[in-house]
């Protein structure tokens, strides 16, 4: 049986990371919770997610600035990134370009899992 | 320190800066409060956005409120809506997580290190009221809105906290506060009135009571009370010529050889009798120096244009070389002081001197206080005449065959000329009947007489002579008018 994929979720809005954490979960993976870049690269370092699913304007660090951080980090090419924002692409880019997939908020779930599918080595359904 | 060592900071609203005396003060504390849907969102935004857009950089915080990417969605509809601000000089955080593990230091925490990281000099913190339900007691919100201040204070930057909250202005909260601004939504009867109420603003003069407001695509527009901003007097220039009524007996009837510039006519009359005729033949006699508009709320501009060639009137010339222009106000639910605006804004644009106001019902149908009436239209007389307009007015009366000078809530009062138009029945045939009631600084005949409507427009003929009394007594029909409705207005 293969090991389950850890995602970290790291999202400044609370309805955001709870729904996402609870979407994620009921689809099989094991989710944690940051509330803000800062936190988010403390709990990167300490659980060794293979997924991390940010968002880009959080207080204290943004998602951009965390992002160039844990890629930097050990193992950090082999890190997923999912960005997503409520800005278009083309603004996240500016910022920072090295992730693996980007969704627009609001985004539809069912493209999200199949990102996190397609990330994580999953079969697609 | 005084008022005057106090730097304003538009707000960039339409009309709000006019009803703070100039914008907020830089560096104050301001609460925005309204129920759900009243605008506080919408409002934070746009003085956000245009903060920016002058060169200023924001900071948009939210507790529990509408989630960002929802709440941007729906900014996008608005013109002020600029996404290149987003993030560099605007930018979205949440800060409930904070207030929820930290509590009010926490939250406090986060606004003075994200006022730093971006070098906000604006900061909107939406969903206050989460921030006053985490307060234990009243002292702690106090000493929390206290550290705002100091925020404020040291770093120069302005603060506004939208709360939905419903407590009445002596909450802890607002003793606090540099201004209070209410954002309201009523009903009368059917119909929503937005409005906006600055209720304590510490500093400056602000214009005080309720002013309507609108969100629509360009963002929310304000509309200060008229007759709170227009309450001055005007002065009559002796040195202005009269202008011709374009029609040449009734010159002859005005001692000064036509209507005083700088005047307000109510032409009164029942429906069919000519009134909207007399308006288009004055004019007709619009030039580069006189310019003419038709503000009208009941006929279409293509309805208009077409009665003019009916009656030979060179309308479309005037309207080709920008010697005439109708601002056309299809019925549906004004705001009394947005149509006194539009109409003041067209006037000043186009230098107007003659001007047709067709359809007098048109404003006060739009007025949700009708007790606002009499001094809303000695306000717009007033500003007219001192923007040198001769203005013509028809009111419609509510019976073919009058008996009595009606002229809607007593503006007869506040006009300077007042002609009356009638129908009469002479030994089988309708009539129409013309007499001049009252005309400014000019004598005038006051006599009463014919007049036909043929295809080269009205021609008033001989003065009409009867056995029987045909001049109806005048009768202020105000309260009247407002009880038994209003006209099904055809002005004619």
């Amino acid at each position: 049986m293969p090991p389950i994929t850890t995602i970290l979720v790291v999202d400044d809005e609370f309805g955001n990371a709870e729904v996402l954490s609870v979407i994620l979960e009921e689809a099989g993976y094991r989710v944690y919770q940051a509330s803000n870049g800062a936190e988010g690269l403390r709990r990167a370092e300490e659980l060794r997610p293979d997924i991390v699913l940010a968002d880009f304007m959080m207080p204290v660090l943004n998602g951009a600035d965390m992002a160039k951080a844990l890629r930097a980090g050990q193992d950090g090419h082999k890190l997923k990134i999912v960005m997503n924002s409520s800005l278009s692409e083309s603004v996240i880019r500016k910022h920072f370009d090295g992730y693996d997939a980007f969704m627009q908020k609001p985004f539809d779930v069912e493209k999200l899992l199949a990102i996190i599918r397609r990330l994580s080595g999953r079969a697609t359904s | 320190m005084s008022a005057a060592a106090l730097d304003r900071l538009s707000t960039g609203l339409p009309g709000l800066d006019d009803v703070l005396g100039g914008g907020l003060f830089k560096a104050g504390v301001y609460m925005v409060q309204g129920a759900p849907g009243t605008g506080k969102t919408t409002l934070a935004n746009q003085i956000c956005f245009a903060h920016v857009a002058g060169g200023g950089r924001a900071l948009y915080v939210t507790l529990l409120s509408e989630a960002h990417a929802r709440m941007l969605q729906h900014l996008r509809t608005h013109d002020f809506f600029d996404e290149a601000a987003i993030p560099d000089r605007l930018y979205y955080v949440s800060a409930f997580n904070a207030l929820e593990t930290e509590g009010l230091k926490g939250l406090n925490a986060l606004l003075r290190h994200e006022m730093k990281t971006h070098r906000a000099s604006m900061v909107a913190l939406d969903g206050f009221v989460s921030a006053a339900e985490s307060a234990d007691t009243a002292r702690e919100l106090k000493k929390m809105v206290n550290e705002i201040q100091g925020m404020a204070s040291l770093q120069n930057c302005t603060f506004l906290l939208m709360s939905s909250g419903r407590t009445e202005p002596s909450g802890a909260e607002h003793t606090m506060v540099d201004g209070l601004i209410e954002l309201d939504d009523r009903l009368f009867g059917v119909r929503a009135e937005r409005s906006i109420q600055i209720r304590k603003f510490r500093g400056g003069d602000s214009v005080r009571g309720r002013h309507a407001f609108e969100i629509g695509q360009p963002g929310i527009e304000v509309f200060p009370r008229f007759e709170a901003l227009f309450g001055r007097s005007a002065r009559a220039d002796p040195q202005a010529h009269p202008l011709a009524t374009g029609v040449g007996n009734l010159d002859r009837m005005i001692a000064a050889g036509g209507w005083p510039a700088s005047s307000v006519t109510v032409i009164t009359g029942p429906t069919g009798i000519g009134k909207t005729t007399l308006g288009l033949q004055f004019l007709a006699t619009s030039s580069a120096e006189q310019p003419g508009l038709l503000f009208s709320f009941f006929e279409s501009p293509d309805f208009i244009r077409s009665k003019a060639r009916s009656l030979g009137l060179p309308f479309d010339q005037l309207e080709e070389q920008g010697h005439v222009a109708i601002a056309w106000q299809p019925q549906a639910e004004h705001s009394i002081d947005k149509l006194a605006y539009q109409l003041l804004a067209q006037v000043r644009a186009r230098g107007v001197k003659r001007l047709v106001i067709d359809g007098l019902a048109g404003f006060f149908e739009s007025a949700v206080y009708p007790e606002r009436s009499g001094r809303f239209f000695a306000c717009l007389a007033n500003e007219l005449r001192r923007q040198g307009v001769a203005a013509l007015m028809t009111s419609e009366t509510r019976d073919a065959v009058a008996s009595a000078v009606p002229t809607p809530y007593g503006v007869s009062a506040l006009v300077d000329n007042l002609v009356f138009l009638r129908f009469v029945e002479s030994e089988g045939d309708i009539k129409r009947l013309l007499s001049i009631l009252k005309v400014r600084n000019s004598e005038f005949d006051s006599g009463t007489y014919a007049f036909e409507i043929t295809s080269s427009g009205i021609h008033v003929q001989g003065r009409y002579t009867t056995r029987g009394d045909v001049m109806p007594r005048a009768e202020p029909i105000g309260d009247k008018w407002r009880e038994e409705g209003s006209h099904t207005s055809s002005n004619t």
